[in-house]
């Protein structure tokens, strides 16, 4: 019964990170969801746990909920990752503006070959009618 | 949160843009070719003489070398733009394309710095836009020509050409080539996030969102043992994969 309850608890953890994920991830939060909700399942009716068990050929209900819970760790990884990725485009965004905003423009005039640009603009038929 | 993130990153953009004018009026018609690089030191000299003396506007976008690049770029190029870190090719093109349209560009041309890419091959890509009224012009190695291309890139590459159609719709000959042309137009309309190698097939599924005119242009790739090193590896097309499952998976 204690540890009944104190899967619960960690699992009722995982069903309000999933609801708070939601509106940033929705494929990972549903996925959570679905996997805690199997975890409660299984995790109160263990003969349940073990008939499940048993058809997929792991032999107990409780060897099940443990690959649950491997399954939930899985997801939450996966959606730190995609966390990291999101800090990663504002540190990209942050570096972009450094660098736009320290760009060095070169002052020789060799370099800014203006009217050779336009004709070779011109040439290739730009800009379009 | 997603909502935010846009808007910080659009902050940061605009404020950047914002100090970034236009060098000079005559530059509001030009053509821009964006050269990213990252420890480029042994080509990349070569690579912009060639570029400066064909006439076009050059900015190089320093992707954080730690070598020499950085100086090689700015005794020859119109502008260098550095990134204070590595953020990779994809987020270099990015930064050079806001550049370029900063400053007024009609025509961007994104060209790699490893000196796989032909100078003389832009006219070809120029005048296809012109001739097709197309907004990207995207070369293409099998229309044209590679030299010393090893047997698994070819594989690979054609394993790219079958995903791209699959996951994009776009019937293309060569997927993952660095040397295209875009209209103003056309470099508005891409969203670009991938940072990464991902960044090929970003593009080409944005130009298929995008709904805008696309023609392939035969052009020469030639493969040297630099180029090679410093190019995609096997193992990073199974990142490639990763990296756009990522993006659909998140917002």
């Amino acid at each position: 019964m204690i540890a009944q309850v104190m899967l619960s608890l960690l699992l009722g953890i995982v069903l309000v990170y999933a609801w708070a994920e939601y509106r940033r991830s929705p494929t990972v939060a549903v996925l959570s969801c679905i996997v805690s909700l199997m975890g409660f399942y299984f995790v109160w009716i263990p003969s349940h746990a073990t008939g499940v068990a048993e058809l997929f050929g792991i032999g107990r209900g409780a060897d099940l909920v443990l690959y649950l819970w491997v399954c939930i760790s899985l997801i939450v990884l996966l959606n730190l990752h995609l966390k990291l990725r999101t800090q990663h485009e504002l540190l990209t965004a942050l570096a972009r503006s450094i660098a736009l905003a320290n760009a060095i423009m070169s002052t020789d005039s060799m370099r800014h070959p203006g009217i050779s640009r336009n004709s070779l603009l011109r040439e290739a038929g730009w800009p379009k009618a | 949160m997603a909502q935010h993130r846009d808007q910080i990153t659009a902050a940061f953009l605009s404020r950047a843009l914002s100090d970034c004018q236009p060098m000079q009026n005559e530059s509001s018609s030009s053509i821009w070719v964006v050269c990213p690089a990252y420890n480029e030191a042994t080509t990349i000299a070569s690579v912009l003489t060639g570029l400066c003396q064909a006439g076009y506007h050059v900015v190089v976008v320093d992707d954080g070398s730690i070598d020499h690049t950085p100086q090689l770029a700015a005794e020859r190029a119109t502008a260098v733009v550095s990134h204070p870190i590595n953020l990779g090719q994809g987020a270099a093109l990015k930064t050079g394309i806001d550049f370029a349209l900063a400053q007024g560009a009609d025509i961007l041309v994104t060209f790699d710095t490893d000196g796989q890419h032909r100078a003389s091959d832009i006219p070809r890509l120029l005048d296809a836009l012109a001739r097709n009224r197309a907004d990207f012009a995207l070369g293409s190695r099998f229309l044209g020509r590679s030299r010393n291309m090893p047997r698994m890139r070819r594989v690979l590459l054609h394993a790219a050409r079958l995903f791209t159609t699959a996951t994009t719709g776009l019937r293309l000959t060569d997927t993952h080539n660095g040397l295209r042309a875009l209209t103003r137009r056309g470099a508005a309309a891409l969203r670009l996030r991938q940072n990464r190698m991902a960044h090929a097939s970003e593009m080409l599924a944005e130009i298929a969102r995008s709904g805008l005119r696309y023609v392939e242009v035969p052009v020469t790739i030639e493969y040297t043992a630099h180029s090679l090193a410093k190019g995609q590896h096997t193992g990073d097309f199974v990142m490639i994969l990763l990296d756009l499952l990522a993006r659909k998976l998140y917002r």
